[in-house]
C-alpha cells in the first residue's frame, strides 16, 4: 500500500510538521517502508486485523493492575536537565490552540 | 423560524486516587511546577505506563451509580494531537472498549439523560503563555480522568444543568471524586445544536468548553444558543469549532476549528496490556454502592416526612446527608436534627462549598445527645440553639453547656410560681399587653427564662400566662 501525497500532506499538518518538496518525497518513501514492515506481521496472521487483536497476548487480570501507592517524583532539577534556562517549567515557543 | 435545541454533555471527572494512572507520581494539587512527574507522566523515550488498579475500580463504579454495562474487557488506546500539553504527542485515552457503556440519569420530570460511555484516560498539563513563550507544568499531566459522554438527550439548558448537578452530586455520593468545577476536578463540555421545529436531521454542532460552574452552564447554552440563531436567520451557516466561554464578560468566541475524530487516528496502545474486570468483581461493586442521592432524597421526604425543601437542602451535600442519618440513628429525632442543621449548623457555613466541606467542630453523636434533650422536652428548642451555637465555635461536649440542674423536669405548680414573680414584677409590661402592645409579653418571657435558665416548656408559660393576665 502506497501512502498518497494527500495522506501524507495531511499528517504533516496534523503533527505540525514542514517538509520541502524533496524532503516530503524522501519521507514519504520512507514510511512506505515501515507501512511495508508492519503489513509482513499482518499476514502472519491468517484472518485479518481482528485475528491479530484477539490472540495478542493475554489480558492482564484486574488484580494484577498496580496499586495505588505513591513513589517519589523525579526531583526537579532533573526532569528538567534537558530544558535549557528553565524557570522551574518546560517550555516551547508560544504556542496557543 | 422557531428551532429547537439538541445537546449532549461531555463530563471530566478527575478520579480522587492517590497516584496518576500510568506511574506512581502524586496526585496532589498545588505542588511547585514539575514537582509530581517522572519520565513516565513526562513522555520519556523507553519509559512504560502502567494502569493504575484504582482507576479501573473507581471507573467501575461511577458507571453502576449511573445504570450503565461494564465491559469485562477493556484496553486503552492512543489519541494522537500535536500541542504541549501532552509531552507524548497523544493522549492515552480509550476508543472501542470503553469501562463502561449505556447507562441513563433521571431527571425529576423522569426524563432520562442517555449516557453513551464512560472511559478512563490522562488528563494532560497546564499551560502558561506569556510574551514569546509558553511554559509548561506536568503535574496534572497524568492524573486520572473519567469522560462522561451523554446522548445527545437535552434539550434546553436548565435540562442541562439538572444533568450536570445530578450527575455532581452521584460522583460525589461514590466518593470518587470531589468535583469541584470551580477547580477544575469537574469539567463540562456542551456540544449543542439548532434545528427547525419538527425535523428529525441534527444541525451543525459546537463544543463549548471552559465552563466552570453549575449556572454558568445555563448562561453559557443561552449566549451560544442565541449566537446559532442568529446566524441560521441570517441564512448563514454554522461552523463546526470550539468556544469558549467567559464568564466575565458572558461572552463566547470561537477557540479553534475542530479537528474531526478521525483526525485523532487512535490505535491500541501497545505498551499497556488489555485488562479484563472479572464479573464477580463487578457485583461486588454494585453491592458496596451506598445509598444514591435519588433514593435518599426519596427516603427523606416518604419515610422522614421532611418537606421537600428541607430534604433537598440536605441531600445535596453528600456530609450532611450522612450527618443527618447517623444522628438520626443514634436516636434524634428527625425533625429537630433537620431543623438544627438547617438553622444552627448552615448559619456557620456560609458558602456552598462550606457546606460541602461540612468541616465543623461537633460530631452527629453530639448533635444527636442534644436533640434529644430537646425531644424529650428537657430543655426547650432555644436552649438548645444556645448550646449547638457554643458547641460548633468551641468544639467542646454538650455536657460542657447544659448542666444537671438545666435538664432537671420542672412541677407546672414551680412554673407557675415563676410565671406569677414575672408577672408582679413587670407591671409596667403587664398594662401594656392589657393595652394592647402584644410585644410586651417578651419582657415577662425574657424574665421567665431567665429564671429557669431557658428550660421553660414555652407551651405551658404561654397557657399560664394567659390565664394570669387574662
Amino acid at each position: 500500500m502506497a501512502l498518497s501525497k494527500e495522506d501524507f500532506n495531511k499528517l504533516a499538518v496534523l503533527s505540525r510538521l514542514r517538509f520541502s518538496d524533496e524532503e516530503a518525497e524522501k519521507f514519504r518513501n520512507e514510511m512506505d517502508d515501515i507501512i511495508a514492515f508492519a503489513d509482513t506481521i499482518n499476514n502472519a496472521v491468517s484472518g485479518g486485523t481482528d485475528d491479530i487483536k484477539n490472540t495478542s497476548i493475554d489480558a492482564v487480570g484486574f488484580r494484577e493492575l498496580r496499586e495505588d501507592e505513591v513513589r517519589e517524583s523525579l526531583p526537579n532539577e532533573k526532569i528538567l536537565s534537558n530544558v535549557e534556562g528553565h524557570k522551574g517549567f518546560f517550555n516551547v515557543r508560544r504556542c496557543v490552540g | 423560524m422557531n428551532y429547537e435545541l439538541v445537546c449532549g454533555i461531555e463530563t471530566h471527572i478527575e478520579l480522587a486516587t492517590k497516584t496518576k494512572i500510568f506511574c506512581g507520581c502524586t496526585t496532589e494539587f498545588g505542588g511547585a511546577p514539575n514537582t509530581h512527574c517522572c519520565p513516565v507522566c513526562t513522555g520519556q523515550p523507553g519509559s512504560l505506563p502502567i494502569l493504575n488498579r484504582k482507576v479501573v475500580e473507581y471507573a467501575v463504579r461511577a458507571g453502576l451509580a449511573v445504570n450503565c454495562t461494564i465491559n469485562n474487557n477493556s484496553h486503552m488506546d492512543r489519541k494522537n494531537y500535536v500541542y504541549p500539553d501532552l509531552p507524548k504527542a497523544y493522549q492515552i485515552s480509550q476508543f472501542d472498549e470503553p469501562v463502561c457503556e449505556n447507562g441513563y440519569i433521571e431527571l425529576d420530570s423522569g426524563k432520562r439523560i442517555g449516557i453513551t460511555r464512560i472511559h478512563i484516560e490522562e488528563d494532560a498539563g497546564k499551560l502558561v503563555h506569556e510574551n514569546g513563550t509558553t511554559y509548561i507544568d506536568y503535574n496534572r499531566g497524568g492524573v486520572p480522568l473519567i469522560e462522561i459522554v451523554s446522548e445527545p438527550d437535552i434539550s434546553s439548558p436548565e435540562e442541562a444543568r439538572e444533568y450536570a448537578e445530578k450527575l455532581q452530586l452521584i460522583m460525589r455520593y461514590v466518593g470518587i471524586s470531589d468535583c469541584k468545577m470551580q477547580e477544575g476536578s469537574m469539567r463540562c463540555d456542551v456540544n449543542l445544536s439548532l434545528r427547525p421545529v419538527g425535523t428529525k436531521e441534527f444541525g451543525t454542532r459546537t463544543e463549548t468548553k471552559n465552563i466552570n460552574s453549575l449556572s454558568n452552564i445555563v448562561k453559557a447554552m443561552n449566549r451560544e444558543i442565541e449566537r446559532q440563531e442568529d446566524i441560521l436567520e441570517s441564512g448563514g451557516k454554522i461552523v463546526q469549532a470550539t468556544m469558549r466561554y467567559d464568564a466575565n464578560t458572558d461572552e463566547i468566541y470561537p477557540m479553534r476549528t475542530k479537528e474531526n475524530s478521525d483526525d485523532y487516528r487512535y490505535f491500541p496502545d501497545p505498551d499497556i496490556l488489555r485488562f479484563y474486570i472479572e464479573p464477580e468483581f463487578v457485583e461486588k461493586t454494585k453491592s458496596s454502592l451506598p445509598e444514591l442521592p435519588s433514593a435518599k432524597l426519596r427516603r427523606y421526604i416518604d419515610e422522614f416526612k421532611l418537606p421537600e425543601t428541607t430534604a433537598r437542602d440536605i441531600y445535596k451535600y453528600r456530609r450532611v446527608s450522612e450527618f443527618l442519618d447517623k444522628a438520626v440513628a443514634m436516636g434524634a429525632s428527625v425533625k429537630n436534627t433537620a431543623n438544627m442543621i438547617i438553622g444552627g449548623i448552615y448559619k456557620t457555613l456560609e458558602t456552598e462549598e462550606d457546606k460541602e466541606n461540612f468541616a465543623i467542630k461537633t460530631s452527629a453523636e453530639q448533635l444527636s445527645e442534644l436533640i434529644r434533650l430537646i425531644d424529650e422536652k428537657k430543655i426547650n428548642k432555644n436552649k438548645g440553639q444556645e448550646a449547638l451555637a457554643k458547641m460548633l465555635d468551641t468544639g467542646k461536649a454538650v455536657s460542657e453547656f447544659i448542666k444537671a440542674e438545666d435538664t432537671q423536669g420542672m412541677s407546672d405548680d414551680e412554673l407557675r410560681a415563676i410565671c406569677e414573680a414575672a408577672v408582679s414584677a413587670n407591671p409596667d409590661a403587664v398594662s401594656n399587653i392589657r393595652a394592647g402592645k402584644g410585644k410586651a409579653i417578651n419582657v415577662i418571657f425574657g424574665y421567665i427564662m431567665r429564671e429557669t435558665r431557658g428550660k421553660a416548656d414555652m407551651g405551658k408559660v404561654n397557657k399560664i400566662i394567659n390565664e394570669l393576665i387574662g
